[in-house]
């Protein structure tokens, strides 16, 4: 019984958090650094990672997830990332929330 | 005001964790924001003066200062235990214009342009290109900034345009804190800029080929360097084509590079007898039966606005690509096993190079792009003349099937650099270098310290003259190493540096790369003499 509970659980964990993500790049613009220690794709990348649970709002109609903090204007890379249990929520609220977790670079300053 | 973040950091690393190192303070400065309402040449020379201040800093507090660019050296010639400056957002760009240029200049105004150091490769390219114009080579991609290129002597395989130094035409070089620190340095033999341009942003102005020459491949000693001149070209048009050749073609073509009957039967295009800008052979040292090596073709031509019609996107044809960096190939063929370091080694041994019989044709900064691999590795680069070039590969590839560590040869070809400490000194310099992953001491394999040893005395006992790229791996420590590999010209480079810095100003651009070199060493009086 104790086992069966516990592969269950992980089995949700597992689905819980299992996701899928979508990266996009410019590919002859510059990023904003970083001297981070990173050995992934954003080694030495100024990465930006919005952690959140938007409303129907953004994902309908005329509104934007505002970015403000990229000096440069412009944006080099964004990972879009969504997990099981964020679709979840967003069945059970019926449509009103989302579970995302967005990374961004931005383009340098002075670069363009 | 530009302004500074000082972090207290305990250790620092290389992009490719070649460390970690000691650490106290990272610096991190940035320039004030263009929307200040200062000019660009406002915002430079505040930048310069909040550099002097950081000297000033560490001179008082008895501490070295280096100014690192991207961190891609992987020896530890970028790293110094007290203060470290982080470059990056150094990255004013100037065009110079007609009325700027000297009047004794053989300079075209249009292909000069000042950058300021913390300028990426790919955001020069980026720039120029907007202005119908190009970098003339570069490494094989494009993260590294312009000042860390010249420093250690950044080279690609463009056979007859020589390393990213070798289009460097002015300097400008903060050597301490005091107003007259700020220098302008171009050659005099080649002046580029009127000297009311470039008191601009300099206080004093050197014209000296000497001086130029040693301070040119600096190795992040000879001061800050704040602006590089740089010549460009007009835009062009790069064909690229890797396939398989019989080894002893590939060796001859390296050893003569004599391609005037030569013909790389390249699809839909006659190349033959026409001399490549770009040539490089990739090699599995542990295959001895392979009959083939990978070589790669390039060809220049003339820039046209559509070429991507006639040849597709070369962005996405260039991720395909496996014949990228070296490490990234190693990559490539290692994942395919993804078993044990030793298991790697072992498989390398049966398995041959990929096949990759594809065409792109894109700018300079589209065929040598990203880099495709950021984790830990290691690679150590030798140079010889390229008359010697299939013998230093056979002797180093000898070694290292003696003593394997997971990396694969590559061989590339630059023309002579007349920088004092460049490592492309031959006439053509053939860069033998094997990149490939890092190994832990329970792997049982040779350490990368005796490992280069190892490839250094055997092109020594052979009588092999070489150099070593001083942004890579090797025993640095090796007793006489740098005399031996430059002569009379380390003198003339530690003159030129006694010149330039004060003695307070020589410790605090030294670091351990330059004690384990003995290059920090003061010359000794009547040598200074007879330099
Ligand atoms: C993925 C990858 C690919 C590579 N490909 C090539 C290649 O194709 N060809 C090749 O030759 N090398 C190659 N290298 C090596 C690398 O390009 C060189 O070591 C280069 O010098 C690194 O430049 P950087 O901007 O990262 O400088 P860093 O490594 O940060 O610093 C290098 C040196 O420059 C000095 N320096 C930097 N900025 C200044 C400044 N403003 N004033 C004074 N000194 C300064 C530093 O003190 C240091 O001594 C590669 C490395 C990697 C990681």
């Amino acid at each position: 019984m104790q086992l069966i509970k516990i592969t269950l659980f992980l089995a949700l964990f597992l689905i819980m958090t299992s996701c899928y993500s979508v990266r996009l790049q410019v590919s002859n613009g510059v990023w904003d650094p970083a001297d981070n220690e990173r050995n992934d794709p954003y080694a030495g990348y100024n990465v930006q990672t919005i952690d959140t649970i938007i409303s129907r709002k953004i994902t309908t109609g005329k509104h934007y997830f505002n970015i403000s903090n990229c000096e440069s204007g412009a944006l080099h890379t964004v990972e879009y990332r969504t997990t099981f249990g964020g679709l979840l929520l967003n069945g059970i609220t019926l449509g009103r929330k989302k579970k995302v977790k967005i990374k961004y670079v931005c383009i340098m300053e002075n670069s363009m | 005001m530009a302004n500074t973040k000082i972090d207290n950091r305990t250790w620092w690393d290389t992009l490719h964790k070649n460390g970690p190192f000691d650490l106290k303070l990272f610096l991190t400065t940035k320039m004030e924001k263009s929307s200040s309402g200062l000019s660009d040449f406002e915002r430079y020379k505040d930048a310069a003066i909040e550099i002097q201040r950081l000297i000033q800093l560490a001179l008082d507090s008895n501490e070295r200062f280096r100014a690192i660019g991207s961190k891609w050296s992987m020896s530890s010639i970028a790293h110094c235990k007290d203060r470290m400056h982080y470059n990056a957002f150094l990255n004013l760009k100037f065009p110079i214009f007609e009325g700027e240029i000297h009047p004794a200049s053989s300079y075209e105004h249009n292909n000069l342009f000042l950058f300021q150091s913390g300028n990426r490769i790919k955001d020069i390219s980026r720039f120029l290109e907007r202005r119908g114009k190009s970098l003339k080579t570069t490494g094989a991609s494009n993260g590294q900034t312009i000042a860390g290129c010249i420093s250690t002597g950044v080279h690609g395989s463009t056979i007859d345009s020589g390393s990213v130094q070798d289009y460097v035409v002015g300097l400008n070089m903060i050597t301490g804190p005091n107003p007259e620190d700020n220098i302008y340095l171009e050659r005099e033999s080649r002046p580029a800029l009127t000297d009311t341009y470039a008191k601009n942003f300099a206080t004093v102005i050197i014209r000296d080929d000497d001086m130029f020459n040693a301070v040119l491949v600096g190795l992040g000693s000879m001061g800050f360097i704040h602006g590089v001149v740089v010549e460009s070209e007009n835009l062009f048009l790069l064909r690229r084509y890797v396939k398989k050749i019989n080894k002893k073609e590939a060796l001859q073509l390296a050893n003569t590079l004599d391609f005037s009957t030569y013909d790389p039967k390249i699809p839909d295009g006659n190349f033959k007898g026409v001399r490549p800008f770009h040539y490089k052979v990739f090699i599995n040292p542990y295959n001895t039966n392979e009959t083939k090596y990978g070589a790669e073709f390039i060809y220049k031509i003339k820039y046209y606005d559509n070429y991507k019609l006639d040849f597709g996107e070369p962005i996405p044809f260039q991720k395909e690509f496996v014949y990228l960096d070296l490490i990234y190939l190693f990559i490539k063929i290692a994942e395919k096993f993804s078993k044990s370091i030793p298991t790697i080694i072992n498989l390398l041994k049966s398995s041959i190079l990929p096949k990759e019989e594809k065409t792109t044709v894109g700018k300079l900064s589209e065929i040598f792009w990203d880099a495709g691999y950021q984790g830990k590795a290691f690679a150590c680069s030798f140079g010889v003349d390229h008359t010697n070039a299939s013998k230093a590969l056979e002797l180093m590839a000898k070694v290292t099937r003696e003593n394997p560590v997971p990396g694969i040869f590559a061989m590339r070809f630059v023309k002579s650099s007349e920088a004092t400490l460049a490592f492309s000194k031959f006439p053509f310099t053939c860069m033998v270098e094997i990149d490939g992953i890092q190994w832990k001491d329970n792997d049982n394999l040779i350490s990368l310290t005796d490992y280069s040893t190892k490839l250094i005395e055997v092109l020594k006992n052979n009588n092999i003259p070489f150099t070593i790229h001083w942004g890579k791996n090797a025993n640095w420590k090796f007793p006489g190493l740098i005399n031996h590999m430059y002569g009379k010209n380390v003198k003339k480079w530690k003159k030129i540096r006694a010149k330039l810095l004060s003695i307070p100003m020589q410790e605090v651009f030294s670091n351990s790369f330059l004690d384990s070199t003995k290059l920090s060493e003061p010359l000794a009086i009547d040598e200074d003499l007879i330099v």
